[in-house]
């Protein structure tokens, strides 16, 4: 027995140079390199990620409340989710989102596409006009909310001034942050001027992405114009597109800054998106528990929505 | 079918002169295959033709019919690029059928499918119709893009370099195909491509181009044998064709520079020739052997049997029977 490991020993060191040397670079496996290199992210991420995520669902289910973090912590089960998704209060909040989302995008991706469609005929600076194009999504949220608090100045605004002129109706005889039926155009009309350039962007990608021989192809085989726009561009460029749609789908279902700093959630409720609510009850009732379970509850439907989104953005592409 | 005629058409992009005063008339039925290396205008000769691309100068006429300022959509032309430009999202049916749905067709639907599926049949592809231009392998979607222009009865079918992507055994049975179905259907076509052997097997005239003009035109018999000046004669013939000084054998007409001397005109034997010459490499190719020569310091490249028993440094001796000749500019000298 003695002897056959003794044996065995020799012929495994007859081998001229293990794997696992070659491997080793200063006394660091590959596995440890690998290691190395991916702790910190991942240390990252569970500190200002998960972490927070874990400890949010376990709020959602107690009476904690930030303001008063020395109080007893009761467990109360799914009480705040019952309450909440009871609550009148918060599917008008809802509606009020969904009425955003709904509208930007729409407004983003036809305006967005078009002018990608536009550009992309490469006319006389078209490189100029796509570089002005894409200014406002440059801007900094908070810079774009103020100064379109300013255009949108009954007085002195310039966007008040300039539907004057073209309607003939009083500058003054309309506030666009303070009436309840146009605030949420408002809103909607600032994202639209922010985030049309980007959806452009993408849309100028795919559009870029069909190749020349497929439209002289086309144009050989007599297609008009419009059977060439709707039988190549716009299918080829539809992954694009719904791209598009789902960043900015997201993006606006989670809105928070550019409203909060133009209306603030008002007039009355009637621009609270969810996240205004949320921040509502976070930071200015503290309650806690509640807004926790609330946020999770977003979650999960921003969440399942892209995921739904994704699935047929795939079978789109897989076409 | 009609007969095509371009007329002294000129092309430049920039500063680049693609096409140079090129004219070219090509009968009702007939296939002419233009040959010539990467830039030499032979894709800017088809898409001129094509209305891709708007001559700077001269016309074209199709059937008797001037249509140089006429869209592509108005020639009545079919175009095969030498990308596949299959419309990726639609079906191989709907590709093939893309072009017969045109409005200013109005074929009903029983006849589209009809000669959608005679034409699949003649391209054996009639298993793949339902399938997505994006599942095929090359090889079938090059036979889908050739179809696409075959559903048609165009005046002409422009092709560029069809068979250029594919792999050489689908390349040989594709060429014999593509020469059938021209037969068959009586079909004009302009044919671009840089293989010689295509502009042989199916041509039943080659254009040679070099820089925009286009050198000769003829039956490949004539250009082979009868070529203008030693560029034609090199672009035909495996081995290539050996230029050699005309001082290296006797017998050259005065005004020579050149000779021209393909595997045929040198006769081969192991003495009693004109001039010796060593062996310096034998490639054996199964069916036959390419010779390598040293020729008093210029090297000749010829056919030898299969089975030669030559071998590196032998000494052989070389004899030429009426080879060509080319003068100082390269044009071709008579004997």
């Amino acid at each position: 027995m003695n002897d056959l490991s003794t044996s065995s020993q020799i012929t495994y060191r007859a081998v001229p140079i293990r794997p696992g040397v070659i491997r080793r670079i200063r006394g660091l496996s590959d596995q440890a390199l690998a290691w190395l290199f991916i702790t910190p992210t991942i240390v990252l991420l569970l500190a200002i990620n998960i972490f927070p995520l874990v400890w949010t669902i376990y709020l959602s289910f107690t009476n904690y409340r930030a303001n008063r973090p020395n109080a007893p912590t009761l467990w109360l089960g799914t009480d705040w989710y019952q309450s909440i998704l009871t609550d009148p209060d918060i599917w008008a909040a809802m509606q009020v989102t969904a009425h955003f989302v709904v509208w930007t995008v729409l407004i983003e991706t036809v305006l967005g596409f078009g002018l990608a469609f536009l550009i992309d005929k490469k006319f006389r600076g078209h490189g100029l006009w796509t570089t002005i194009i894409l200014l406002p999504m440059m801007l900094s949220p908070a810079v774009v909310g103020n100064f379109w608090t300013f255009l949108y100045q009954p007085q002195i605004g310039l966007f008040n001034y300039v539907v004057a002129f073209f309607t003939g109706r009083g500058a003054s005889s309309f506030q666009m942050l303070g009436d309840v039926t146009l605030s949420p155009w408002a809103i909607v009309i600032v994202d639209a001027w922010m985030w049309t350039p980007y959806v452009m962007l993408i849309c100028l990608a795919g559009l870029r992405s069909i190749p020349d021989y497929i439209y002289e192809a086309a144009e050989v085989d007599r297609a008009s114009n419009w059977r060439q726009f709707w039988s190549i561009t716009l299918p080829m460029a539809l992954p694009f597109i719904m791209l598009a749609v789902l960043f900015r789908g997201i993006e606006n279902f989670k809105m928070f800054d550019m409203v909060n700093l133009l209306t603030g959630g008002g007039p009355g409720s009637t621009t609270e998106v969810a996240s205004i609510t949320l921040k509502r009850a976070a930071f200015e009732s503290w309650r806690t528990g509640y807004s926790s379970a609330f946020a999770i509850i977003l979650f999960v439907t921003v969440f399942g929505l892209a995921n739904i989104y994704v699935k047929a953005l795939n079978r789109v592409k897989s076409r | 079918m009609a007969e095509v005629e371009i007329g002294a058409v000129s092309k430049a992009f920039g500063k680049t002169q693609a096409v140079v005063d090129l004219s070219l008339t090509i009968g009702d039925g007939e296939f002419v295959a233009l040959l010539g290396p990467t830039g030499a205008g032979k894709t800017t000769t088809l898409r001129l033709v094509a209305g891709l691309e708007a001559p700077d100068s001269g016309s074209v006429r199709i059937d008797g019919r001037d249509v140089t300022s006429d869209a592509p959509a108005d020639r009545d032309v079919a175009f095969v690029f030498q990308q596949y430009s299959l419309y990726p999202h639609l079906t191989v049916f709907e590709n093939m059928a893309f072009a017969l749905r045109a409005p200013t067709r109005r074929l009903p639907e029983a006849e589209i499918r009809a000669r959608v599926e005679q034409v699949a049949r003649l391209l054996h592809i009639e298993a793949k119709l339902h399938s997505k231009a994006t599942q095929l392998s090359g090889g079938q979607m090059q036979r889908v893009a050739i179809g696409r222009a075959l559903v048609r009865s165009p005046s002409i079918y422009l092709m560029d370099e069809p068979l250029s992507s594919l792999d050489a055994k689908l390349r040989g049975e594709m060429r014999l195909e593509l020469k059938r179905i021209q037969i068959d259907l009586g079909a004009t076509i302009l044919y671009v491509t840089h293989d010689q052997t295509e502009a042989m097997t199916m041509a039943s005239r080659i254009g040679v181009m070099e820089a925009g003009r286009l050198m000769q035109i003829g039956t490949p018999r004539e250009i082979y044998e009868n070529p203008v000046n030693a560029y034609v004669a090199a672009r035909l013939g495996q081995p290539m064709i050996n230029l050699l000084p005309a001082g290296l054998f006797a017998g050259a007409p005065s005004t020579a520079k050149t000779i021209g001397a393909r595997t045929e005109h040198l006769a081969i034997t192991r003495n009693g020739g004109d001039v010796s010459a060593t062996v310096t490499r034998v490639e054996h190719l199964g069916d036959q052997s390419h010779l390598h020569l040293d020729l008093g310091g210029q090297p000749v490249v010829t056919l030898a049997e299969s089975e030669t028993t030559l071998d590196v440094g032998d000494v052989v001796s070389l004899r030429l029977n009426k080879p060509l000749f080319f003068d100082a500019t390269g044009r071709r000298v008579a004997a």
